[in-house]
C-alpha cells in the first residue's frame, strides 16, 4: 500500500479534495472517541477508510442499499447501547455515524454542504462534554478545516493549493472576528427557553428532596458548582457551609422542605465573626435557590433575579437560575439563628411517621432513658450521639449499597444498627431521626462543603463532587446549631482540602525528572491561563454583561439595553459599509481627477485641451498660442510629463505641482488682460 | 410522462415562466448595450443561495443549542461562523466589483454552428477566483469558469448557436460567482453590443456543383476540371496559402535543394463557374440560400474562380479568401 500511495502533489485535485475533507472530519471526530461506544469509533474509521481507499482508487461510491444497511446498522447498535435513540449520548453518536456515512455520498453540491453543516454541528456537540482551552483550540482547527474544505470547493479552476485555500479561508474567519467578538460581547444572555432534555439535569448537584443513595450519585461528578474569590481572610475550610434546601419534612422514605417555614415569626440572626466579603460564580444549578456560604447577610444586585433570605436562611430566588451568575456577597461564618424560644414552628422538626425505623427509636428511646441524660439538654444528646458513631464502629464511604430493600420501612435501621457504612447523607438522616426519637427539633441540610485548595488565580473552586448533607438540632436559648456527624466518623472529609491530583502524562513525567521547578511554573501559568479562560469566555454571562454595561456608563442596564447596543452597533456598521460603498463608487483614479482639473485651467485660458492629449501635446499648444508668456506653464506641463513617464514617475499626483499650475494660469491671464488693454 | 402529454405541457403557457421571462426581457431593455463592461456597485447583484439559507438555518440551531445548554463556547462558534458569512457576503460581491469585461469581436459563423465568444476580463486589484461565465439564457451548468491573476487578464470563451441567418445580436451573458463559501450568488448581466454575422446553414449533404463554363473568347482550359494532373506550376512565393502548395512536387523539389512549388493558379481562372439562384431547382428561398452556401464553400475547396447571383445582387467572379468572404455576406444578408 505505502509504495502505491501517490504523492500528495501529485494526486487528481477531486481524490485530494476528498481525502483533505476525510482528514479534517477525522480530526473533529477524534475527540468524541473517549465518551462514545467502541463500536462507533471502529465503524466511522471504517468508512472513512474505505472513502479514502475509494477516492485514491477513483471507483464509483456505494449504492444506496449499502447506504441503509449500514445506517440501519449504526441505528441497531446504537439503541442496543443506550436502549434510546434520543438524548447527548446516543444523539452524538448518531450524528458522528451521519457524518461518516455522508462522505460515502458526496455526489451533488448539495451533498457537500450537508456535510459542512453537519460538522459545524458536530464541533458544538464537543461543547455539551467539554469546554476547556484544548478541546476549543482543536476545535477552531476543525472549523478552519472546514471553512478551507468549502473554499477550495468553490475554486473550480485548475488545481488550487490547500495552502492558498487555508490562508483564503483564515482571512474570511480573521475579519470575520470583530462580528463575532461583539456579537459574543454584546448579544443578551437569556435563560434556557424551553426545558433541557434529562441530560442536562443530571449534571446538577443539589434537589429539593433526599432519599437514600440520591447524594452518592452526584459525589462522583467532578464539574464546577461554583467559584469563590474571597476579598477579605477566607475562613478555614472546615467552616465553608454553603447552605442548600433544608430538609424538615420526613415521610418515612423522603427528606423535603417544608412549607410552613413562610408562616414562622421572624427571628434575628445573631452573627458572632466579622463580616467576610466575596464574590461567587454560580454555575446554573436549575434550583430556585442559592447554594451561599452560611451565614450570608447580603447578596444579589442580580438583574432579572429576585432573590430573598428565607426563615430557614436559604437564599431562595422567584425562579429557576438557568443560567450562570456572578455576584458578590457578604457572610458571616460563625452565627446564630431560629427561635430562642420552643414554639409551634418547630412543630414540624420533631415530627416522626408512625410506623418507620422502629428500632432505631427504641434505640433513642433506651439513650433517653439513660440515668445520665435524663434532664440533658440537646447538646449533651447530639454529643452522645456523635460519640456513638465516633465509637460505634461506623464506617464512611461512598458506596454502601442500596438501604431498605427488605424493608422499606427500615431503612435507617439497617444503616444504623445492621450495617454500620454510609456517607453523609446516611448520618445526617440517622443523627436527626434519633434526635426527633428524643424530642430535640432537628433537621436535615444539604448543600457544599469545603473548596479546593490552593486557589487558582485567588479563585477557590467548589465542585459537585463537594455536595454534602449535614444536620441542624434546636437548643433552647440558642436556637439552631450546626452538627456534622460525617465530620464524626470521617472528619477528612471536612477538614482536608479536596484538591483533586490529575495523574501526570507520559510528557509532564519526563520533565518532572528533568526539572521539577520549571513544572511546577509550566502548571502554574496552564492553571492561571485556564482560570482566565473559564473567567473571561465560559463565564461572560449576564452579570458581565451588564457591569461592562456599566462601565461604558449605562444606569441601572437591562437586557433590552443590550440588545438596544448591540442593534445600534451592528446598525452603524452596516452604515459605515454603505457610506464605504457610496464613497467607492464615487472614487476616482487621482491622476484622472487632477487631469480633469489641469483641462479645466486650461480652457480658461482659451485652450481646447481635449482628453486624449498628453501633456507634451498641451504643453505644444500653450508655447503656440502665448509664446514666451507661456514659457513658464509649457515648463510645468513638461514636469507633468516628467511625474507621469519620466524615468522615476511619481505614484501620486503632486498637489504642490497642481497648484503652481493655477498661480501660473492666474499669472497669465492677467498678464494677456494687461496686454489686450 | 408520454411524449404526447409532455408536449402538452411545454405548449400550454406556465404563467410563473411567462410572467419571469417578460420581467427578464423588461429588466434588460434598460441595460445599456456595450462591449465592455465595468462591474460596479450597480450592475452586480447579490443574493444568499439554498445553501446560504441553509446556513442560516445551521446558525440558527446552532444558537437555540448555545442558549439551552448555556454553552459559552456554543455563541463563539456560532458568532465566528456568523462572521465568517457576512465577511464571504463582502468577498463574494468584491470578486465582481471592479472586474472589466471585454468581449473580443466575434467572427463569423454558419447557422447551427457555436459561435465562440472571447472575453477578457481585467482585475485592477487583487485576484479573483471562481468567476463563472455563461449565456443569460442557458442553464448553470454551461458557466465556464476562470480565475484573474492580481492586476491581470484572463479569457474565457463561452458558446452560443445562432439559428437563422443575418446579423445576429449577442444575446446577454451573465458573469457570477459565488467563492468564497458558496452562500451567496453574486451575478451581473451583460448585453454585449457586438453582432455576430451568421452565414447560413450549408445544406448536408451537398449537391454537386453546377457546370462550370469557359471563359468566352478566352484560352481553352488546360487542365481538367477535376483536378488530375497539374500543369501550371511555379514557384513558392511568401503569403501562398498552404493549399496551394503542391505537395508532391514540392517534396521532390526539396530533396534536390530546391524550394516549395505552388500551384499556378492564373493557369486555371479562365475556368468560370457561375452559383445561379436560378440553378438551385424549385426549392424554398432559404434552401436555395443553403445550396448556394455549400456550393461556395465546395468551389472555395476545388480553388475555383466562381462568381455568385442571387435576385437582386451579383458578385463578380474572382477566388480565394476575399472571395469566399464577400459571396458568403451577401448569402447571410440576402432578403
Amino acid at each position: 500500500m505505502a509504495l502505491t500511495w501517490p504523492s500528495w502533489r501529485h494526486l487528481p485535485r477531486e481524490a485530494r479534495d476528498t481525502l483533505f475533507l476525510l482528514g479534517v472530519i477525522a480530526w473533529t471526530v477524534l475527540p468524541h472517541l473517549g465518551h462514545l461506544p467502541v463500536w462507533c469509533g471502529l465503524l466511522t474509521a471504517a468508512v472513512l477508510l474505505w472513502r479514502a481507499h475509494l477516492a485514491l482508487s477513483n471507483a464509483p461510491l456505494p449504492g444506496r442499499w449499502v447506504l441503509v444497511a449500514v445506517l440501519a446498522l449504526a441505528a441497531g447498535l446504537t439503541l442496543w447501547s443506550f436502549k434510546s435513540l434520543l438524548g447527548k449520548e446516543p444523539g452524538v453518536t448518531l450524528a458522528v455515524v451521519l457524518m461518516a456515512m455522508k462522505t460515502l455520498e458526496l455526489r451533488a453540491r448539495r451533498d457537500a454542504f450537508v456535510v459542512f453543516f453537519l460538522g459545524f454541528f458536530l464541533v458544538l456537540t464537543h461543547f455539551l462534554f467539554s469546554q476547556s482551552l484544548l478541546v476549543a483550540v482543536a476545535m477552531l482547527v476543525s472549523v478552519w478545516g472546514l471553512l478551507t474544505a468549502l473554499v477550495l470547493a468553490h475554486m473550480p479552476v485548475g488545481q488550487p493549493s490547500l495552502r492558498q485555500a487555508g490562508s483564503l479561508a483564515l482571512r474570511t474567519a480573521a475579519l470575520g472576528a470583530p462580528v463575532m467578538v461583539l456579537l459574543f460581547v454584546l448579544f443578551p444572555r437569556v435563560g434556557p427557553l424551553w426545558g433541557v432534555p434529562q441530560d442536562g439535569q443530571s449534571k446538577t448537584g443539589l434537589s429539593n428532596t433526599m432519599r437514600m443513595g440520591t447524594v452518592a450519585e452526584i459525589a462522583l461528578d467532578d464539574s464546577i458548582a461554583m467559584r469563590i474569590k474571597f476579598f477579605d481572610p477566607p475562613p478555614p475550610a472546615e467552616d465553608l457551609y454553603f447552605r442548600g434546601p433544608v430538609l424538615s419534612r420526613f415521610d418515612g422514605k423522603t427528606w423535603s422542605a417544608s412549607f410552613s417555614s413562610f408562616a414562622a415569626p421572624r427571628t434575628e440572626l445573631r452573627t458572632v465573626s466579622p463580616a467576610v466579603h466575596y464574590e461567587v460564580t454560580l454555575e446554573p444549578l436549575r434550583l430556585t435557590l442559592l447554594p451561599l456560604l452560611e451565614v450570608t447577610t447580603e447578596a444579589g444586585g442580580i438583574d432579572g433575579l429576585q432573590t430573598a433570605r428565607r426563615e430557614d436562611l436559604v437564599w431562595s430566588t422567584d425562579r429557576p437560575v438557568l443560567e450562570r451568575l456572578r455576584f458578590k456577597a457578604t457572610a458571616h461564618t460563625v452565627f446564630g439563628h431560629g427561635p430562642l424560644q420552643r414554639g409551634p414552628a418547630l412543630a414540624d422538626s420533631v415530627a416522626l411517621p408512625a410506623g418507620f425505623n422502629p428500632r432505631t427509636l427504641a434505640w433513642a428511646r433506651q439513650l433517653g432513658s439513660d440515668a445520665r441524660y435524663a434532664s440533658a439538654d440537646a447538646q449533651t444528646l447530639a454529643q452522645a450521639v456523635m460519640q456513638h458513631i465516633r465509637t460505634g464502629g461506623y464506617t464512611y464511604t461512598l458506596d454502601p449499597g442500596v438501604y431498605g430493600e427488605a424493608d422499606p420501612g427500615g431503612a435507617i435501621d439497617e444503616f444504623w444498627l445492621d450495617r454500620k457504612e454510609g456517607f453523609c447523607e446516611h448520618f445526617a438522616a440517622a443523627f436527626v431521626v434519633i434526635m426527633r426519637a428524643l424530642d430535640v427539633p432537628a433537621r436535615v441540610v444539604t448543600g457544599y462543603q469545603g473548596v479546593e485548595t490552593p486557589p487558582v488565580d485567588g479563585y477557590y473552586i467548589v465542585r459537585q463532587s463537594f455536595a454534602h448533607a449535614w444536620a441542624e438540632y434546636w437548643q433552647e436559648g440558642k436556637g439552631w446549631v450546626r452538627a456534622d456527624p460525617t465530620g464524626a466518623v470521617a472528619p477528612d472529609r471536612i477538614r482536608r482540602s479536596l484538591g483533586l491530583k490529575p495523574a501526570p502524562g507520559f510528557v509532564a513525567g519526563t520533565i518532572a525528572g528533568i526539572s521539577p521547578r520549571f513544572l511546577a511554573q509550566l502548571r502554574e501559568s496552564w492553571e492561571s491561563l485556564n482560570n482566565r479562560w473559564n473567567q473571561w469566555v465560559l463565564n461572560y454571562s449576564r452579570g458581565q454583561q451588564l457591569d461592562l454595561m456599566k462601565k461604558l456608563g449605562f444606569e441601572s442596564p437591562s437586557w433590552q439595553d443590550v440588545a438596544l447596543l448591540l442593534i445600534g452597533a451592528l446598525s452603524s456598521l452596516s452604515l459605515l459599509g454603505a457610506a464605504w460603498a457610496w464613497w467607492d463608487r464615487h472614487r476616482q483614479d487621482p491622476w484622472e481627477r487632477q487631469a480633469h482639473e489641469l483641462r479645466r485651467v486650461l480652457r480658461t485660458l482659451g485652450l481646447g485641451a481635449l482628453v486624449h492629449e498628453p501633456p507634451r501635446a498641451l504643453a505644444l499648444q500653450v508655447n503656440q498660442r502665448f509664446g514666451t508668456q507661456g514659457q513658464a506653464l509649457s515648463g510645468l506641463l513638461m514636469t507633468l510629463e516628467q511625474h507621469r513617464y519620466g524615468r522615476t514617475p511619481l505614484r501620486r499626483p503632486s498637489a504642490d505641482w497642481l497648484r503652481a499650475l493655477r498661480s501660473e494660469a492666474r499669472a497669465l491671464r492677467r498678464r494677456m488682460k494687461t496686454a489686450a488693454r | 410522462m408520454s411524449t404526447a402529454t409532455r408536449r402538452m405541457s411545454s405548449l400550454l403557457p406556465n404563467p410563473v415562466a411567462g410572467v419571469r421571462k417578460r420581467f427578464r426581457a423588461w429588466w434588460q431593455q434598460r441595460l445599456p448595450r456595450t462591449d465592455t463592461l465595468l462591474l460596479t456597485q450597480r450592475n452586480v447583484y447579490i443574493l444568499p443561495t439554498r445553501a446560504g439559507l441553509m446556513f442560516g438555518v445551521t446558525l440558527v440551531v446552532l444558537l437555540l443549542a448555545s442558549i439551552n445548554y448555556q454553552l459559552s463556547l456554543g455563541y463563539v462558534l456560532t458568532f465566528l461562523l456568523a462572521g465568517s458569512g457576512v465577511v464571504s457576503m463582502h468577498v463574494t460581491h468584491n470578486t465582481l466589483r471592479g472586474l472589466t469585461l471585454h468581449l473580443r469581436p466575434p467572427g463569423a459563423v454558419f447557422a447551427g454552428t457555436p459561435a465562440l465568444l472571447d472575453i477578457t476580463l481585467t482585475s485592477p486589484g487583487a485576484a479573483r477566483f471562481g468567476i463563472g461565465l455563461r449565456m443569460e439564457s442557458t442553464p448553470a451548468a454551461t458557466l465556464s469558469w476562470t480565475d484573474v491573476p492580481q492586476g491581470g487578464q484572463a479569457h474565457a470563451q463561452v458558446s452560443f448557436v445562432p439559428q437563422v441567418r443575418g446579423r445576429y445580436q449577442v444575446p446577454a451573458l451573465s458573469a457570477e460567482t459565488r467563492f468564497p463559501l458558496g452562500l451567496f450568488r453574486a451575478w451581473s448581466v451583460w448585453r454585449p453590443e457586438a453582432q455576430v454575422l451568421v452565414y447560413p446553414q450549408p445544406e448536408q449533404p451537398a449537391a454537386a456543383l453546377p457546370p462550370a463554363h469557359a471563359t468566352p473568347g478566352g484560352p481553352t482550359a488546360r487542365r481538367s476540371a477535376d483536378g488530375g494532373e497539374v500543369e501550371g506550376i511555379r514557384g513558392y512565393r511568401r503569403g501562398d496559402p498552404l493549399k496551394l502548395v503542391v505537395w508532391k512536387k514540392a517534396a521532390r523539389s526539396l530533396e534536390t535543394g530546391g524550394d516549395l512549388v505552388s500551384r499556378d493558379t492564373s493557369a486555371s481562372v479562365q475556368q468560370q463557374l457561375w452559383l445561379d439562384w436560378q440553378q438551385c431547382g424549385s426549392l424554398a428561398p432559404e434552401d436555395r440560400l443553403s445550396r448556394l452556401t455549400a456550393w461556395v464553400l465546395a468551389a472555395d475547396r476545388g480553388g475555383a474562380e466562381y462568381g455568385l447571383r442571387v435576385p437582386g445582387e451579383e458578385t463578380a467572379p474572382s477566388h480565394g479568401d476575399a472571395q469566399r468572404k464577400r459571396c458568403l455576406e451577401a448569402l447571410a444578408l440576402w432578403r
